[in-house]
């Protein structure tokens, strides 16, 4: 069995808690109009047709051995910080069988996971992957038919495979990409106010403010940027929706 | 009466000739008299201690003033000078002339190389190492000397005057050479005078300074009447005495300074003599005069560590210390951090805090590995390797009791470039190395690399014999009475440092280039040996135009594996190329009567300087391009992050050399955010066997770089937003707003 890999990152500081070793998985059934990686869509190789008129390929089968071989070379600053794997991508969840069995094994060899998920796919998955997951990231991105709009799949799925997880116990936190003009309307802050109502034990909310790097990489992919000229929000705008957040009552959320 | 030009020269070069044919103790007794007190410079504004450096053109040092200056130096280029200046009379041009025509036969650098074998001649041609192509160079110094300043300061004048008097009666009495202690003293009275003349230098200012100055300065004053006939009794008093025995000793590295100023301090602070902030602001003084001594790579002060008797008070000081080098902007003293597992963590939380202001200061000294690795390279027992000091740009040696000048360098790279050619420098076109060979005529492998083997050894055995030939030299014709008055086993022993008084004589060999060399043989191994995708003949057409018109190769080489990214094929190079230079070296204090010969791994511009003379390599290193850093990965090439080219440093074995560089670099927001996750990463590279830790925390400036030459720092990792990412792979725009961000 292999994985399709676009990256692996060590030392990885901001992807869970400790230091960490992130592996990118390469495919994504959403298409967010935000996506700062915009290489992590497709199942496929692709290339990176460079500025400098250099190419790169992007994506690489691995086994799970040979990510683990990465993976257990670090198992001292996991052990001194408290860090471990996380997988994010892409869509960990859109390779299952290999994500299960990576997961599996690094429990196996005593390492902390994490994973990073848009929450959408089949809920039998989550019900499978939940034992192997010591802390989920899960993403709330828009609400109502803006999900869809914006994001290409509607949102029902991913609340209800966030239901299942809180009710079994996970442990989650909450990341939250904002994007100034697309999603930091007060109907979704108060969306995102009520699910910390209504899932107590969520272990925090992480506000993900946007930035326009996937911007070029789309370029490089030869796409369109589905979002072009959008600014990056200042440092006051974050505060802002901050501020508005906790307003409405967020007491766990935080700038990630 | 103004002085006669080159006076001191002069009165320096009388001395010298009047004791020539005396015992060397005597002669340089007599020099050191005529040196001082017109060595030392003026006293300067918003100085707290006295002691400032004016090295003249002909002198003598412990150490090294220029390239070739050392023992009794003459500096040539100084005596041109003068001797182009128009006003000259012709007696002192006549004079003058006849000085230089002396100095040049006399001076000790000349004199060591006058010994050297014809074979060594051969091997060692030049002497010009930062302007000229070669696989080694002898350096002529003697570096790294740690006297024991706590024995100084306990003692003070009197008390090391009345030991060494004792000494000499009993040597007298027993008909032995009373010289070397007569010696001795003659070179505390030049230090007492030198306390006399600054103290009247600080009354005649205090005359005409404003009243705060002035009280300073009376202060002062007072002091070196006081440390002229008594033992210090304050922090102030220690530390004056410390500084000018430097000073007049010319000796470039302080010591364990929290182990013997800290009972000092500790004492005045509790009994309520002195405040903190008054303790600081004389450190910071300190610290000042060491920064303007410019030593460039020595002004080692260390603090922390294993076999500090009095802990607390020691701990005590290396805090103000780490403050000290917090508040005074200087790149001297080289502040360096010994710690171990169960330290007083404020130690380390503080050096933190410095280091994160982007000092990279404290360097970190791990005694956990460092005191085995010590003790087993060296071969000493552990209580004698818990006192182990780094000097200079990193050697160990033990404190007060051994040697490790480094005296010679050998650029491995370029051994591997002759190698190739069968012994021909391609810079040159000059045979210069054993013939064992071209590239092509190795049918494997492994023929490649036993050939280089043997011309790295064939090399240093001339380097080990340089070595102590050079030490053999100094203690024919000096007694360096400062160090061997402050050494131990010396004054027991009745014998000069260098002429069998010191416990420990040992040396070490620059070497340049391992990284460089470890990942030519990687690519040669993987693309002309076992891929063969690139011939022998090929490869070297293709170094020898520089890649021109061989960008494909060039391409190839490049990304065949790279040490630094815990990549086990170049990795296990990279060991390969360190374990055989390190025994190579080591084995011969089995050939020499060095008690230990060793590598040493250090970052100084001799990796930018020799790569200017060094052709392009199979790592895909262009011609004349810097070599890689100590034992660093090459710049750019470390690309898995930060855990990984750590991971790849701790599989150097540290425990058969005399010391190596770590450099790193990380992020200021790494060390304000995230400071926990630094802590950890840390650790973990320490608990791992990391032996030290130079740190960088990248400034704009780096960033700056960063954008004009994004192949040269992949490992900059940056926070964007919620989400990281790799500096040099951001939009220019970006670049430029993280840029603007990373100032705060
Ligand atoms: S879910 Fe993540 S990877 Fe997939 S499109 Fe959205 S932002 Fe990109």
């Amino acid at each position: 069995m292999h994985g399709m890999i676009f990256d692996i990152q060590r030392a990885s500081f901001h992807d869970g808690p400790g230091i960490r070793t992130t592996v990118f998985l390469k495919g994504c059934p959403l298409r967010c109009q935000w996506c700062h990686n915009p290489e992590s869509w497709s199942f496929e190789q692709e290339v990176f047709y460079n500025h400098d008129g250099t190419t790169q390929v992007v994506g690489k089968h691995y086994t799970v051995d040979e990510v683990m071989a990465e993976v257990v070379a670090d198992r001292a600053y996991y052990e001194s910080s408290g860090g471990g794997v996380t997988l994010s991508g892409g869509e960990p969840m859109a390779q299952f069988p290999f994500s299960l069995a990576l997961l599996k094994e690094c429990k196996a060899q005593g390492i902390h996971t994490c994973m990073e998920t848009c929450g959408h796919a089949p809920t039998d998955r989550y019900k499978a992957i939940l034992p192997h997951v010591d802390l989920f990231l899960f993403d709330y991105k828009a609400t109502g038919p803006d999900h869809k709009r914006y994001t290409g799949v509607g949102q029902e799925l991913i609340l209800a495979n966030l239901e299942v997880l809180y009710e079994a116990g996970a442990e989650i936190i909450l990341r939250c990409p904002l994007i100034p003009g697309i999603n930091d309307s007060q109907e979704h802050f108060q969306a995102i106010a009520q699910l910390e109502k209504k899932y107590p034990r969520l272990r925090g909310i992480e506000i993900m403010v946007y930035h326009n790097l996937g911007n070029d990489k789309a370029k490089r992919l030869r796409r369109d940027p589905a979002l072009p000229g959008l600014p990056n929000p200042s440092k006051e705008t974050s505060q802002a929706w901050l501020d508005a957040l906790r307003e409405l009552g967020c007491e766990k959320v935080k700038i990630g | 009466m103004a002085d006669k030009v080159f006076q001191r020269e002069r009165e320096f070069t009388k001395a010298y000739q009047r004791h020539i044919n005396d015992h060397p103790a005597i002669r340089e007794a007599a020099c050191l008299k005529a040196q001082y007190p017109g060595a030392l410079g003026p006293i300067e504004a918003g100085d707290l201690f006295a002691g400032r450096i004016r090295p003249a053109a002909v002198g003598f040092t412990p150490d090294e003033w220029g390239q070739t200056a050392f023992g009794y130096y003459h500096l040539p280029a100084r005596f041109k000078e003068v001797l182009q200046r128009s006003d000259l009379s012709p007696e002192d041009r006549a004079e003058i002339e006849a000085m230089l025509e002396f100095w040049s036969k006399e001076n000790t650098s000349t004199k060591v190389r006058a010994r050297y074998t014809p074979e060594m001649l051969e091997v060692m041609p030049s002497d010009n190492w930062m302007n000229e192509p070669g696989m080694v160079f002898p350096l002529y110094r003697l570096c790294g000397a740690y006297p024991n300043y706590g024995k100084l300061v306990t003692l003070g004048l009197p008390g090391l005057r009345q030991e060494i008097r004792s000494a000499q009666e009993n040597a007298e009495r027993a008909g032995g050479d009373g010289e070397l202690f007569a010696g001795m003293i003659a070179a505390l009275d030049v230090l007492a005078d030198s306390c006399q003349f600054y103290a009247d230098e600080a009354l005649r200012l205090a005359d005409t300074a404003g009243a705060e100055r002035a009280r300073e300065l009376r202060i002062m004053a007072e002091v070196l009447q006081a440390i002229k006939t008594e033992a210090p009794r304050t922090f102030r008093e220690a530390i004056q005495l410390m500084w000018l025995y430097s000073i007049v000793a010319d000796v470039r590295n302080y010591g364990r300074m929290d182990v013997y100023l800290g009972d000092f301090l500790a004492a005045d602070l509790d009994g309520g003599r002195l405040t903190e902030a008054e303790a600081l602001k004389l450190l910071q003084s300190l610290w000042q005069l060491m920064a303007d001594r410019n030593t460039r790579v020595h002004g080692r002060v260390i603090i922390g560590g294993k076999g500090r008797p009095n802990e607390a008070n020691a701990d005590r000081f290396a805090l103000l210390a780490m403050e000290a080098t917090r508040t005074v902007l200087e790149i001297e003293p080289q502040l360096s951090l010994r710690f171990y597992e169960g330290m007083n963590p404020a130690l380390m939380e503080k050096a933190l805090e410095v280091i994160g202001e982007g000092r990279t200061y404290p360097i970190l000294y791990n005694d956990d590995v460092n005191i085995p690795a010590v003790e087993h390279a060296f071969e000493l027992p552990q209580e004698e390797a818990e006192q182990y000091v780094p000097f200079g740009c990193g050697e160990y040696i033990i404190n007060h009791r051994s040697f490790g000048t480094p005296s010679g360098v050998i650029n491995l790279l370029k051994c591997l470039e002759v190698t190739m050619r069968n012994g021909v420098d391609p810079t040159t076109g000059e045979r210069v190395g054993l013939e064992l060979g071209d590239l092509s005529s190795f049918a494997t492998f492994d023929e490649l690399f036993e050939a280089y083997k043997r011309q790295v050894e064939y090399l240093v055995d001339f380097m080990a014999m340089q070595e102590q030939m050079e030490y053999e030299v100094v203690g024919e014709t000096m007694a360096n009475l400062y160090l061997s008055m402050l050494y131990d086993d010396c004054i027991e022993r009745g014998k000069g440092i260098f002429s069998g008084g010191i416990r420990y004589l040992g040396g070490t060999l620059e070497t340049y280039g391992n990284t460089n060399t470890a990942d030519s043989l990687t690519a040669i191994k993987k693309l002309v040996y076992e891929e063969k995708r690139i011939s022998p003949e090929e490869l070297l057409a293709a170094l020898d135009s520089n890649f021109e018109g061989y960008e494909h190769i060039r391409e190839q080489l490049l990304a065949a594996p790279k040490y630094g990214n815990d990549d086990p094929e170049a990795d296990s190079m990279a060991v390969a190329v360190h374990e055989h230079v390190c025994h190579t070296v080591r084995n011969q204090r089995e050939k020499t009567d060095l008690h230990s010969y060793l590598v040493v791994i250090i970052n100084n511009s001799a990796n930018t300087l020799m790569g200017r003379w060094t052709a392009a390599s199979p790592d895909g290193r262009k011609a004349r391009v810097s070599m890689a850093n100590g034992n660093n990965p090459t710049g750019g090439m470390d690309k898995k992050g930060i855990t990984a080219m750590l991971n790849s440093l701790v599989k150097l074995d540290p425990a058969i050399h005399a010391g190596a560089v770590q450099n790193m670099k990380f992020s200021p927001e790494l060390f304000t955010s995230n400071r926990d996750k630094l802590q950890a990463l840390l650790k973990a590279y320490f608990d791992n066997g990391g032996a030290q830790a130079m740190i960088t925390v990248v400034n704009r400036g780096d960033l700056e770089a960063a954008m004009r030459e994004p192949e040269k720092y992949q490992h900059i990792f940056v926070r964007v937003g919620g989400f990281s990412a790799r500096f040099v792979e951001l939009d220019r725009d970006v670049q430029l707003e993280i840029l603007s961000r990373t100032l705060y």
